[in-house]
């Protein structure tokens, strides 16, 4: 036997091992509730868990002739032990391991076992770890903080050596292990800090991070100062600090549970800040204020990890900085100011910075971040957004996009968002305790905008038929929007989302968003819960619910957002919150209110005595007369309402006074790049069919475009199309040329096809080459009073023309006409009759193929 | 001792959890399923495409009670779940042979 035994001598009177275990418990047990259990204390037992196993091993040595030593590993080679804490140890042998070795290593563990002790043993031969084992992470990071317990010190000082020493084969991997073993361990908490009930051993930010952070700065600056940049005082400091906040609430778990548990709840939270004895004189803002320490520690700690893996890995390629805006350049560390002076006068022009981040696909830099928030202090939330042009600037960052979630953290973390915004920083690591939220409300919020930004990035997998509809919306930052301020009212106990709009009020007036887009941000955050009511907690096969999703959505649009903001809002509660079977749920309520929306709202039209008439007419213009609303009003569908709001629906009273048989008036008007197109006339054959013509004719793309008419007759034709070559832009007479062109082929005085032909011929050409799938559906169900007509194609030029003048051609009259333009992909819906009723089967037939003609579909089949 | 399980309609399953609890049935397992009975499914049309949905979301409720509740629990669960229309579910009920309590070890009494 060669071991040089520390002292631990048997002798007859000593104390049981069970008697020292159990006395040094209690030794540990009185500090802990004195709310000592930090460092010191968690040493103090681990010194006396060291003489209990010397003395076994000293009990066990005889059983073997070969060198071996006894080495505590893990958390007790770090002398982290806490009162229910496994003990990790590494059986190492100078030699062949044979019977007798393992007669050892038995007579090692059993008393072990028998005082109750989980142990982690791990049994090596010395020249096995000549090499690194790179297939056992766990093992690899549990060796950095090995420490000779007992036997032979030559097996040990060896061994420190091989893992330890300046030519050690152990260290790159050690650091792979460390950098793969954290990315799975935060993965696992979904990557955020903000834990409503965290584990204060393993979650991000907490106990492990520390350790993983001084083993990093270990590895990979061995015997020099250490350098990881933090900005909250000394790194030492800063990690020690933390540790011993994180070791004594874990003892304090430990001590409550009598188990190796170390997941902070709700109930633990309020034990815990009274044993603190937190500030706050009742137990929910002693939670808050002891909880409010943890996101402070965890905050810093995964700022200082993130830069210590920086630090460990740092990025390939050359040290070189590139410009990629007024003041902004790009180098390894991310984007930052080149004139600091410059930009701390400058706040409007910090939204740059990230911007420039998300467009490089890289972060901010630390010390641009650090500049900021020394900063951000003295600028009022004005002075961030002066002009319009702030405000395009963070609605278009606002965007959906890989890296969006990641900018906003930053901004977060920076106090930038809660300066921007103070009414964000009311929920500020709010806690919010219920049995489904995991995380503080600032967090959830920025979280569902991640789980949003996911569904935009192209080479995600997952809910490719959400993020189809999200790449159909013109507007998704508007979601955005909506997201950041959805559960601002959270501050309070209050209905939420009532004073979430309440709040939202002062942020949308001072990025002077336009009333329609702040109309639409107020309704979903508003309405932000509804549709996941409606679709989990009503019966998804009761028509009734899709019907009552729909008058409260009202369009399309508001509907698509509206899912997808529910979709982000429930995936952020929890990670395993948003199932494929509430996915599912969640979708199927989409369609049947889609379908209730585009096929099926012909039957609802606005009658008489609704509410919403009398209202207008309550509030109508002098000149209208009472009667004038009533007559306009009535017998359009509801949804005319949904789409313009009261000023427009006077406007067109006032186009459709008086109206001669063949005139045709319209009003024309610009919102940033898009055109809106209203046609008030006569009903007559073949106006739809017209317009889209004569829109064609002027090469216009149109975006949205709807038809309906009341009972007096009139048509109302509303259009929303870009002027992709700025005719009417760059041409004085280019409204009223378009007018009159209007007037001529409606009136039957021009006639069109001629005029198209050339145009048509080409179109023709081009069709070939658009590779989009083309449909024509009949649909009989979803109206009592027509036949709709799904068609799908090819967006291209002059389609809606030869569509309608093919409907027309079949002698059908075309009601009400829904389409909308995504992209490569034209989405139209007609309601159509014939004679007054629905079409025949016959005529179905004959029409559809018509159809397929025109759209391309035929060809495609062929 | 009978396990009772319930497949009920998603919206159900609050109004009969709260029904059972009235009966002071103790532990009980939700589960998310798919599935259809004899309506086998239909199918639905988004933009003009047909689709088949032949699997439900449907909720999954089990509970294990004494023999002498089964029947009351039977009729809350029948009474609360049914709307009378098809998809309203099934209740089955399955005798429980052992029932132990993991933790203690301890054998219940069936």
């Amino acid at each position: 036997m060669t071991t040089e035994q520390p002292a631990a001598d048997v002798s007859v009177g000593e104390p049981s091992l069970a008697e020292i275990l159990s006395a040094a418990r209690d030794e540990y047990r009185a500090e802990i509730r004195l709310v000592r259990g930090g460092a010191q204390a968690a040493k103090d037992y681990s010194t006396r868990i060291d003489g209990l196993l010397q003395r076994i091993h000293a009990e066990a040595a005889s059983q073997t002739e070969t060198p071996v030593a006894l080495v505590a590993i893990g958390g007790y080679g770090r002398r982290h032990l806490c009162l229910h804490s496994d003990i990790d140890l590494l059986i190492l042998f100078d030699g062949p391991i044979a019977a007798a070795e393992e007669r050892f290593v038995k007579a090692l563990l059993h008393p072990l076992w028998d005082l109750g002790f989980e142990v982690g043993h791990q049994v090596r031969q010395l020249s096995e770890l000549e090499q690194a084992e790179t297939d056992n992470p766990e093992f690899l990071v549990a060796v950095v903080d090995s420490r000779f317990l007992a036997g032979d010190a030559r097996v040990c000082a060896r061994f420190d050596t091989l893992i330890h020493g300046p030519e050690s084969v152990w260290r790159q991997p050690t650091v792979e292990a460390l950098v793969g073993l954290f990315a799975e361990r935060h993965h696992h908490f979904n990557a955020t800090i903000y834990q409503l009930e965290p584990d204060v051993k393993e979650a991000p930010g907490a106990l492990r991070d520390v350790v993983a952070i001084r083993a990093l700065v270990a590895l990979t600056q061995p015997g020099t100062a250490r350098s990881v940049p933090t900005t909250s005082g000394r790194l030492d400091e800063a990690l020690d600090e933390a540790e011993e906040f994180f070791l004594r609430i874990r003892s304090l778990l430990h001590l409550q549970h009598r188990r190796n548990l170390n997941t902070l709840s709700h109930d633990d939270q309020e034990a815990v800040a009274e044993r603190f004895g937190s500030p706050g004189g009742e137990a929910r803002g002693q939670v808050e204020a002891l909880m409010s320490v943890y996101f402070h520690h965890t905050r810093i700690i995964a700022r200082i990890l993130a830069a210590a893996i920086t630090e460990a890995n740092p990025p390939i390629g050359p040290g070189t900085t590139k410009p990629v805006g007024d003041n902004i350049r790009a180098s390894r560390d991310g984007i930052g100011f080149v004139d600091t002076v410059r930009a701390s006068l400058q706040p409007r022009t910090w939204l740059h910075a990230f911007q420039a981040a998300i467009d490089e696909g890289c972060p901010v830099s630390p010390e641009a971040l650090a500049f900021i928030e020394r900063h951000s202090d003295r600028y009022t939330s004005e002075e961030f957004f002066p002009g319009t042009s702030e405000r395009d600037l963070f609605l278009h960052l606002l965007t959906p996009k890989p890296g969006l979630y990641e900018r906003l953290s930053e901004m977060h973390e920076s106090g930038l968002l809660g300066r921007m915004f103070p009414e964000f920083r009311k929920i500020y690591c709010r806690v919010i305790r219920d049995f489904y939220h995991k995380y503080t409300a600032d967090e959830h919020t920025l979280l569902t905008i991640r789980n949003l930004s996911e569904l935009a990035d192209p080479n995600a997998t997952r809910r490719r038929r959400f993020a189809r509809v999200l790449a159909e919306l013109r507007h998704p930052e508007l979601i955005v929007l909506a997201l950041l301020f959805h559960d601002v009212g959270k501050w309070t106990n209050r209905n939420h989302a009532e004073e979430s709009v309440r709040m939202a009020e002062g942020p949308l007036r001072r990025l002077q968003v336009p009333p329609e887009s702040i109309r639409t941000v107020e309704f979903l955050i508003r309405h932000h819960l509804q549709m996941s009511v409606a679709a989990f907690r009503r019966d998804s096969e009761d028509p009734e619910v899709a019907r009552q999703l729909a008058r409260l959505v009202g369009t399309e649009d508001r509907l698509k957002m509206l899912c997808l903001l529910t979709l982000a809002d429930i995936q952020a509660v929890g990670p395993d919150t948003l199932t494929p079977w509430k996915e599912d749920l969640l979708w199927r309520l989409y369609v049947d209110t889609y379908n209730r929306i585009t096929l099926g709202y012909g039957d609802e039209v606005i009658a008489s005595g609704q509410s919403s008439i009398a209202q207008l007419r309550a509030h109508r213009p002098p000149e209208i007369s009472e009667r004038q609303v009533s007559d306009f009003l009535e017998g359009l569908p509801q949804r005319y309402l949904r789409l313009v709001g009261p000023g427009t629906v006077y406007a067109h009273i006032r186009l459709s006074r008086d109206l001669e048989p063949d005139e045709v008036r319209l009003t024309l008007d610009k919102h940033d790049d898009v055109c809106g197109l209203s046609v008030v006339t006569k009903d007559r054959p073949r106006i739809f069919s017209n317009v889209c013509g004569v829109l064609s004719y002027f090469g216009m793309d149109i975006l949205r475009g709807q038809a309906m008419s009341n009972r007096q007759n009139v048509v109302i034709d509303l259009f929303r199309f870009v002027d992709a070559d700025r005719f009417l832009e760059l041409n004085e007479s280019g409204p009223s040329e378009l007018t009159r062109l209007l007037q001529d082929v409606v009136t039957g005085n021009v006639e069109l096809t001629a005029m198209l032909k050339g145009r048509d011929a080409a179109a023709r050409a081009q069709r070939g080459k658009i590779r989009v799938d083309s449909l024509v559906h009949f649909d009989h169900h979803y109206s009592d009073r027509y036949t709709v007509v799904e068609i799908g194609g090819a967006n291209q030029w002059g389609l809606l023309y030869r569509i309608s003048r093919v409907i027309s051609q079949h002698g059908c009259d075309i009601d009400l006409v829904l389409i909308s333009t995504e992209g490569d992909r034209a989405i139209d819906v007609f309601h159509l009759t014939r004679n007054g009723a629905k079409l025949s089967r016959d005529m179905e037939q004959d029409l559809r193929a018509d159809l397929e003609q025109a759209v391309g579909a035929a060809d495609e089949a062929r | 001792m009978k396990l009772v399980k319930a497949i009920v309609r998603p919206n159900k399953v609050d109004e009969v959890k709260d029904a059972l609890a009235a009966y002071n049935v103790g532990g009980m397992t939700v589960t998310e399923v798919r599935g259809h009975g004899r309506q086998r499914g239909h199918s639905a049309v988004y933009r003009g495409r047909e689709y088949e949905v032949s699997l439900l979301p449907k909720m999954k409720i089990e509970a294990v009670v004494p023999d002498e509740m089964v029947e009351e629990v039977i009729d809350a669960i029948m009474s609360t779940a049914r709307t009378g229309e098809i998809g309203d579910g099934r209740v089955f009920v399955i005798p429980v042979e052992e029932s132990r309590n993991i933790r203690t070890g301890e054998l219940d009494a069936v």
